[in-house]
């Protein structure tokens, strides 16, 4: 699943640690998810959207 | 609001290495005491179970610890295990063949080696999963 995350978190100059700690998982889980290795869950997908006030089908699209 | 736990624990990470390590002195001290024959059977016979209490309390721990993990940590600890799991399964089934093939001394691979082998499957699993998602 392709997503925008790395340019929302560039956009707020947030670090991937910080966007981490905002949601409560690991660092190498916001990387992951940025580097399209790792799809993540239905409730954290929920959480990125609220974070960033979006839809989540404007955060992620289908590959 | 954080969604769920996050994965660094170090004190909990401590607690559990220090079980682990407390599991596995047992087992090196039970094997040491049954190496003396002329011991009595009782002692004999707690020196066998002394590493079982450890043990669930490593077991307590490392399950606790996972219930903490973030939803990555634990994928790749279930991909491991999907990993170690058939590494097991691979290892035990050659090893079968072999005993009928050519006969295999206990001293060398019996069965009874076979579970020393399993943490190293499991860490195997975890350097190639957390490759993957690296």
């Amino acid at each position: 699943m392709r997503n925008r995350l790395r340019v929302l978190r560039a956009e707020r100059g947030w670090s991937q640690a910080e966007l981490a700690e905002r949601l409560g998982v690991s660092r190498q889980t916001v990387n992951a998810i940025e580097t399209e290795k790792y799809d993540p869950s239905l409730p954290l997908a929920f959480a990125l959207a609220r974070l960033f006030g979006q839809p989540i089908e404007s955060i992620f699209e289908p590959a | 609001m954080p969604v769920q736990a996050h994965t660094s624990q170090p004190r909990g990470d401590r607690t559990l290495l220090a079980v682990g390590v407390a599991w596995f002195l047992a087992y090196v001290v039970a094997r040491w005491v049954l190496e003396q024959p002329e011991l009595p059977r009782a002692l004999r016979l707690g020196a066998a179970l002394l590493p079982v209490p450890l043990f669930a309390a490593f077991l307590v721990r490392f399950v606790r610890s996972l219930r903490g993990a973030d939803e990555l940590e634990r994928r790749i600890h279930l991909e491991a295990l999907a990993i170690a799991f058939p590494l097991t399964i691979l290892l035990l089934q050659t090893l079968g063949l072999l005993e009928r093939a050519v006969g295999l001394k206990f001293e060398d691979w019996s069965y009874g080696h076979v579970w020393a082998y399993l943490p190293l499957f499991y860490f195997i699993g975890l350097v190639v999963s957390r490759r993957r998602y690296a």
